[in-house]
């Protein structure tokens, strides 16, 4: 282990035990499992659902997690340091010791521990919704390929909104009309997205690349070697936005 | 407009001017065909070995075809395609075949008198009913599809959605989450 990687677990640690543990991290895993309770519930009692309908749900339950954890990791994200800065506790961090590469990274603990938490407690759902019918396992595998650089990409956007904005409420606006829009083809069907501006928002919106990875993989039953595409989509932007996040941190002064 | 100008041509013992006001004559839509000798097909469709006796919903099934140019004449341009129609009382309906099966109709250039193509048309199950499947054919110039006999088969159905695994998840989940939270406030 590097010596310079140990400032940046001890900060991926307190991130991760303010953000899980926390009462704020503790109400927003109440929250998903209440949204998925509710979901699940739903179907309590459909006796006339086809395949196609139970995979429709587990493919509406990936897409329904990515966004809560895309949610959470932009909001964390922008708090890792705007909320820093608007408690006044960014400078002595600055100051500190430790690369800014360092913080950045110590910094997505947080998402990272929320995102796996997210996950496990996802997969019970998945199991109760899902194993009676079709592609589960590969849900939950398209679900952890294809969401996680996504939302992470989402805690590194919340980041640098954070450090290029110096209100952190500014950001949030800003950061959260961007997830509405990203996150849009939630409520979007494809057929509605099969306009020309509609497939290049698909070929270059991460979040449309993993719910087309999502649909393809659970309702399609396509391979997983099929998804590349979609998963370069992702790679790329979670790429692009820690690339962001790194220059944005770096200039940080206050 | 254009129609008038036909009629009053006509009327007016103007038949060129009738010809030249007249829209083209090879409108696709308006074709038929014209009266041909039949292609002497004959389908034939049966399930394959294998199938399972009471197929329940996500089973596969197959089907197996043999078309067979009766004829003298080679037949050109085969088309073949399964087709699918659920019989339940209140539900009869023909089905979108995309989700059932990726392989829904096959092309054939020419059939020689005489010779036979065979072809498996494997499908899954999708929701349970009451189904008859048949597969059609036509050429390029029969007047007339020459359809299979119909193969019936039940689907029985299979609950994708089991209350006894939601229930336990949606409230206990929750109820873990909070026992713990509790817990940890009242340790602090």
């Amino acid at each position: 282990m590097s010596p310079a990687l140990h400032p940046a677990l001890r900060i991926a640690r307190k991130e991760a035990g303010e953000l899980v543990l926390g009462l704020r991290g503790q109400l927003w895993l109440a929250v998903t499992t209440a949204v998925l309770s509710g979901f699940s519930l739903l179907l309590v009692g459909s006796i006339e659902l086809s395949l196609l309908d139970n995979a429709q749900v587990v493919y509406d339950m990936a897409g329904l997690v990515t966004a809560l954890g895309a949610l959470l990791a932009l909001i964390s994200g922008i708090d890792a340091i705007g909320g820093e800065r608007e408690r006044g506790s960014l400078l002595p961090l600055l100051l500190a010791p430790v690369r800014r590469d360092s913080i950045l990274a110590g910094k997505l603990g947080g998402p990272v521990a929320a995102w796996g938490v997210m996950l496990a407690l996802a997969a019970p759902y998945f199991w109760a919704v899902g194993s009676t019918g079709q592609n589960m396992l590969a849900g939950m595998a398209a679900l952890l390929a294809l969401g996680t650089p996504v939302v992470l990409g989402f805690g590194f956007l919340g980041v640098a909104l954070g450090a290029r904005m110096q209100s952190a409420r500014t950001a949030l606006s800003v950061a959260l009309t961007g997830l509405v829009l990203s996150a849009s083809p939630v409520l979007l069907g494809p057929s509605l997205r099969q306009s020309a501006i509609g497939r290049v928002f698909d070929a270059v919106n991460p979040f449309s690349a993993a719910l087309n990875g999502f649909d393809a993989v659970i309702i399609d039953s396509q391979g997983a070697i099929a998804q590349a595409g979609h998963a370069a989509v992702a790679t790329a932007w979670l790429a692009i936005t820690a690339w962001w996040a790194a220059a944005a941190i770096r200039r940080l002064s206050n | 407009m254009i129609d008038r100008i036909i009629l009053v041509a006509f009327l007016a013992g103007a038949p060129w001017l009738a010809a030249m006001a007249a829209p083209p004559a090879a409108s696709a839509a308006a074709e038929t065909v014209a009266p041909h000798p039949a292609a002497d097909l004959k389908v034939d469709l049966r399930p394959a070995t294998g199938n399972p006796d009471a197929p329940r919903m996500g089973d596969r099934l197959a089907f197996r075809s043999t078309i067979r140019n009766a004829g003298t004449t080679p037949v050109d341009g085969l088309i073949a395609w399964l087709s699918l129609v659920q019989v339940d009382p209140g539900h009869e309906q023909p089905v979108d075949l995309e989700d059932w099966s990726a392989h829904k109709a096959i092309a054939v250039a020419a059939l020689a008198p005489g010779a036979e193509i065979t072809t498996a048309w494997p499908m899954r199950l999708i929701q349970s009913g009451r189904y008859r499947v048949v597969v059609s054919a036509v050429s390029r110039t029969g007047a007339a599809l020459t359809p299979s006999r119909f193969v019936d088969f039940t689907v029985q159905p299979k609950p994708v959605v089991e209350s006894g695994r939601v229930l336990p998840v949606a409230l206990g989940v929750p109820a873990l989450l909070l026992g713990g939270v509790l817990l940890r406030r009242r340790r602090s």
